[in-house]
């Protein structure tokens, strides 16, 4: 009973950690407006923790660059699991406009498995809720496999 | 006379610690025999304590011992005498415990240091000095143990004397030492050229009576000479540097014993000498001595970042609570405020006790330099906690026992008198209490938690005998806080009864009936209640804690919860270390110095303030002595 | 013998135990949240988020970092839980009270400390900085509100005692029967600054908004909480929650009792009697101290969350040292002198 009670509560409560991997800001900023009055991320149980140890979901912005990488990588594995990873935006994907920059480590996906992607430049804040939707099911998948 | 009748006992429980001293001197040079000779004479005074509890504090039976048998005659009482009531009592069973258990700890942790016998020599000398005092029925000898006791103290001060600032310590102790002692000596001899007697129990009945201007005088007096033993508020940044300086078993015996022999004067100054306690602005004036004490202490204490001056500011404070109690002239006030001295002398202790494991350990007490050895040494921190816990007044340890009826004895008065002074003081104890666990919380995050600094990897837990002697401390914190009733009925309430019956002390010393024809005016018994207005019990409370936590645990293990991911040697991953905001870790513990940053800010006039009238040069604190001193003179004169 | 000892488990258990503790501690939690949410005009999270919240945490990984003390960092939430529900069982529920002879209010202002102490030293056991700073202000904040807390705590015990003629009153019991026979005390001129102060004390001894410096999740990682995961920061999550409970329900015992006495007065007015009565008196006793908890939770905290921003450190010190100290003075001198 226990394991379906926190099967259920795992889908209804994730708690995002955001990560700036040398992001220009935009997604950041646009990340917030989905905790805004208009989105309301929170009604689905969303909020952003401090630590990444409270975390479930840990959203990357940015382009991943050089002196970004040791830490974004560490904080990622300082998330317990089940954790889910989302990029957000085009950089962390694929360099966006900055590919090819010889600062640039990119995408996330060469050094650790991104669970979702929500591609634009910025993605609109229906296409994050999207996607930290599907990031949400995929904890759930992911809770059910635990144990 | 039997040599093994009871009679005895106080005289030999004073001789076998001066005996001790002297068969060290002799015979010390033998590690186990110096050891053995310690152990022996302290263990031997606390026996001989320990074997009087029965006579004295529950059939209340008062001890007269003259030495030589030199009885009084006609009228006048010339020869040299012990007495021993409950209150005598209770301070000397609670001196022979600390101490023993202050030599137990000593023998391992005195062991690396040269010319260990003088140390156990003064050691002895400052314990029989102190229990000489707390046992005599006699001005003049009260003056010969404060001497002894404060050469000891001020020797034992500079007993380190390579280490930082000892000397200047004992040399500041040494000066304001003296001009208590000075004090001490000049009001006996004021006295005795009044009464013509120096026996306690005698100018109990004379002096009352007929006050002169030379008696007053002599009040101030010796009210500034005990009042520097208890390194009360005017003569605090001394106690400071004294316990900083001093080895830890020797700090507890200042902080946990010697304070205590200067509440014990002032108690025996104010309530039988001169019985001036009845006054109002007498009262008065003990609990604003007391409160000013425990406030401007405990502010002092939080600034502070080195671990004994912390606790030696703390010890201050806690006198503090006792004065403020014991001025309160009610019963259950005065046995309050017995209580948190003992309480005091325990929690202290332990807590000096345990710096001195942290000393013996890693060289330091700074609370700057330290961090992290709860991993290291795991029974020293449960100690300290236990300590910490007790003198920040948190349920159900000691501490909170005794100062939860000091805050209803205040209170009480307060609501009987109507004075709004006594209201105050309840606020401003309640306040320092939380203001101890704030400065508790520091010492606790910089030393035992936080991050371990690199040259202390291979810091190890302390001996076994350390150990020993901080748990026997601690379970007495516990078992305090426990059965506060049955602490209260054996001990505190016969010692506060013994307070207030100046006539049996009088008549037991000096053939019934004396008191009734030598006192002008007869002393009156307040209403012995011991009675308060709020409810506690501990076990109850304790019980229903474990149950809770029985029953949080045993979900907490069926749920798995302490199925913990736990970094395996072989892992090289940085899951397992600290958020650094992402970066690698680094040093950076947050220090004890300036943790209290939005506490001492919204303060920091009155801290600057403190910070500059703590000059540290011993000029002025003594001329801080010497207002005092013209103050209490002033007072006297005038009030008395 | 054994129903006695059965009850008394059931108490601590059951109820206003655990259960009790537990359900309506997440209840008010999340109906704070959802208040919050509506004045931002938020939809909000369900009423039950922080029922998912808890049992989320329990499923997740718990990461014991491997510069903290073990043992102390697992132990120090269990404690501070068990704390916070042994002094649940203190606070009566008007008429009912489950150990009335154990502790009075002096004793709870202590008690309050243990949870707030095991989250210090919880904390301070992981080694993290920000668990450094984090306790530092904690422990600010709690000596912020005890000053305020103490005066308020002394002039209902001043009032109480000088009305029943003990002079004074300290026993949490007496102070409730008293309101039940004389109505409350928030009615009492000298009582409402004590209640306004203790209405700001709320939010400052559960730690939330504007005084949540100690839990800043925005610049120290949620301070003590940056190194807990998993079921253990789950533990101080519904300990902040049941403290919720713990404060607002002292407060109705405190200023609204003689609600307690109006509710027995309407069940015999209904010409019940027996045990059919207590019984009703018990549940719409429970009933009515629910509403009013929320209600004092949507004042104290959800209205003063949604309207004001974080206070620095100093500025929550300077507050309760000044304005809500001074409110709570001023009720004091008025008790003392008898209005």
């Amino acid at each position: 009973m226990f394991k379906k009670l926190i099967e259920e509560s795992t889908g209804k409560s994730p708690w995002l950690f955001h990560i700036n991997a040398g992001s220009c800001n935009g997604c950041d900023i646009e990340l917030v407006s989905v905790l805004t009055p208009r989105y309301d991320a929170e009604r689905l149980g969303f909020k952003l923790a401090g630590s990444p140890r409270h975390a479930d979901i840990v959203v990357v912005t940015g382009p991943i660059t050089a002196q970004s990488l040791p830490r974004v990588l560490r904080s990622i594995e300082q998330v317990p699991e089940p954790r889910c990873i989302v990029t957000m935006g085009s950089c962390p994907q694929s360099g966006n406009v900055f590919r090819g920059s010889y600062s640039i480590c990119g995408p996330l996906s060469k050094y650790v498995h991104v669970d979702v992607d929500v591609a634009g430049c910025t993605p609109k804040p229906e296409a994050v809720i999207d996607g930290l939707a599907l990031a949400t099911k995929i904890l759930q998948e992911k809770r059910r496999a635990m144990k | 006379m039997n040599m093994l009748s009871l009679q005895h006992f106080p005289i030999y429980s004073i001789m076998v610690l001066f005996l001790g001293a002297f068969l060290i001197v002799m015979f010390g040079r033998n590690k186990v025999v110096r050891h053995a000779i310690a152990l022996l004479a302290t263990f031997a005074s606390f026996f001989f304590m320990a074997a009087l509890f029965r006579p004295v504090m529950l059939e209340g039976e008062t001890i007269a011992y003259w030495m030589g048998g030199r009885v009084p005659a006609g009228g006048y009482a010339i020869g040299i005498a012990l007495e021993v009531d409950a209150l005598s009592l209770f301070f000397g069973l609670l001196v022979s415990c600390v101490v023993f258990i202050a030599c137990i700890y000593s023998i391992q942790y005195m062991s690396h240091d040269d010319n260990v016998p003088q140390y156990y020599t003064l050691f002895l000398m400052l314990a029989g000095g102190v229990m000489g005092l707390v046992l005599s029925g006699d001005l003049f000898n009260m003056f010969i143990m404060v001497e002894i006791l404060t050469f000891a103290a001020v020797a034992l001060t500079a007993f380190r004397n390579t280490a930082n600032g000892a000397l200047e310590a004992a040399f500041k102790y040494l000066v304001v030492g003296c001009i208590g002692s000075t004090c001490i000596l000049a009001g006996t001899i004021m006295l005795y050229a009044q009464v013509h007697t120096l026996n306690l129990a005698q100018m109990s009945a004379l002096i009352p009576g007929n006050l002169s201007t030379a008696t007053k005088a002599a009040f101030a007096l010796l009210f500034i000479g005990f009042c520097t033993k208890a390194f009360l508020v005017p003569f605090h940044p001394l106690a400071a540097d004294a316990h900083g300086a001093a080895p830890a078993s020797i700090s507890v015996l200042i902080s946990g014993v010697l304070t205590k022999s200067g509440i014990y004067g002032l108690i025996r100054l104010s309530y039988f000498l001169f019985q001036s306690m009845a006054l109002g602005t007498m009262q008065f004036w003990l609990v604003f001595l007391g409160s000013v004490s425990m406030f401007v202490c405990v502010t002092m204490a939080l600034a502070q970042h080195d671990f004994k001056r912390l606790l030696a500011f703390h010890s201050i404070s806690q006198i503090g609570y006792v004065l403020a109690a014991v001025g309160l002239c009610t019963a259950f006030g005065v046995s309050s405020g017995l209580y948190h001295a003992m309480n005091h002398t325990l929690f202290k202790g332990l807590l000096f006790l345990a710096a001195g494991a942290v000393l013996h350990e890693t060289g330091t007490t700074d609370l700057d330099k330290l961090g992290g050895l709860s991993k290291k040494m795991p029974h020293t921190t449960v100690l300290f906690l236990v300590g910490a816990f007790s003198i920040s007044g948190i349920p159900p340890f000691n501490g909170f026992a005794s100062k939860w009826m000091i805050y209803q004895a205040t209170y009480q008065k307060a609501v009987e008198t109507g004075n709004i002074g006594f209201l105050l003081v309840t606020i401003c104890a309640l306040v320092t209490s939380t203001l101890t666990l704030a400065s508790f919380v520091k010492v606790t995050q910089s030393v035992f938690f936080g991050q371990l600094p690199k040259e202390y990897e291979n810091v190890k837990e302390v001996p076994f005998g350390m150990r020993l002697a901080m748990g026997i401390l601690a379970l007495m914190c516990l078992a305090g806080g426990l059965f506060p009733d049955a602490v209260t009925r054996y001990l505190t309430e016969p010692a506060a009864r013994a307070v207030f019956s100046v006539t049996a002390y009088i008549n037991s010393m000096m053939g019934q009936g004396y008191a009734q024809s030598a006192m002008a005016v007869q002393p009156a018994v307040p209403e012995m209640s011991f009675a308060s207005a709020g409810v506690w019990s501990p076990i109850s409370w304790l019980c229903l804690l474990m149950i809770a936590l029985l029953a949080v645990t045993i979900v907490a293990i069926a749920g798995k919860y302490d199925r913990v991911s736990v970094r395996t040697p072989e892992s090289l991953s940085g899951k397992y270390d600290l958020f650094y905001g992402g970066e690698e870790t680094v040093y950076s513990q947050v220090g004890g110095d300036d943790l209290f940053w939005g506490f001492k800010h919204n303060w920091r006039h009155y801290f600057r303030f403190m910070h500059e009238l703590h000059s540290g040069v011993v000029n002025d604190y003594a001329l801080w002595a010497v207002v005092a001193l013209a103050l209490a003179v002033v007072y006297a004169l005038i009030v008395l | 013998m054994i129903i006695d000892a059965l009850k008394y488990l059931a108490y601590v258990l059951v109820f206003p135990g655990f259960l009790f503790c537990f359900l309506t501690g997440l209840l008010l939690c999340g109906i704070d949240r959802k208040l919050v949410a509506r004045m931002q005009k938020r939809v909000g999270p369900p009423i039950l988020q922080p029922f998912y919240d808890f049992f989320k945490l329990c499923g997740k990984e718990t990461i014991v970092p491997a510069a903290a003390n073990r043992t102390v960092f697992l132990i120090a939430p269990l404690v501070g839980l068990a704390g916070l529900v042994v002094l649940q069982l203190f606070i009566p529920v008007f008429s009912f009270s489950a150990f009335s002879n154990v502790a009075d209010v002096i004793v709870i202002l202590y008690l309050l400390l243990i949870p707030a102490l095991s989250i210090i030293i919880g904390g301070a056991s992981t080694g993290s900085p920000y668990a450094g700073v984090g306790l530092s202000r904690e422990m600010v904040t709690v000596l912020s509100c005890e000053l305020p807390l103490v005066l308020v705590l002394l002039a209902v015990g001043k009032k109480v005692g000088a009305a029943t003629g003990t002079g004074l009153c300290f026993s949490l019991t007496e102070i409730v029967r008293y309101q039940m026979a004389n109505g409350s005390l928030l009615w009492r001129l000298s009582m409402i600054p004590a209640a306004v102060a203790f209405l700001l004390v709320i939010p400052g001894e559960t730690g939330s908004h504007p005084f949540d410096a100690a839990e800043a999740e925005t610049e120290i990682c949620e301070g003590m909480l940056a190194e807990y995961s998993g079921a253990p920061l789950g533990v101080y999550k519904l300990s902040h929650a049941v403290k919720l409970l713990t404060m607002t329900s002292l407060f109705v015992m405190l200023f609204l009792g003689g609600i307690g006495g109006r509710l027995e007065a309407l069940v015999y007015a209904l010409g019940l009697t027996g045990g059919a009565a207590g019984a009703l008196v018990m549940l719409l006793s429970v009933l009515v101290l629910f509403l009013l908890c929320v209600l004092l939770t949507a004042v104290a905290i959800s209205l003063v969350h949604a309207v004001t921003a974080r206070l620095k450190i100093e500025q929550i010190f300077k507050y309760y040292w000044t304005v809500v100290a001074a409110l709570a003075l001023l009720s004091l001198a008025l008790a003392w002198y008898g209005l």
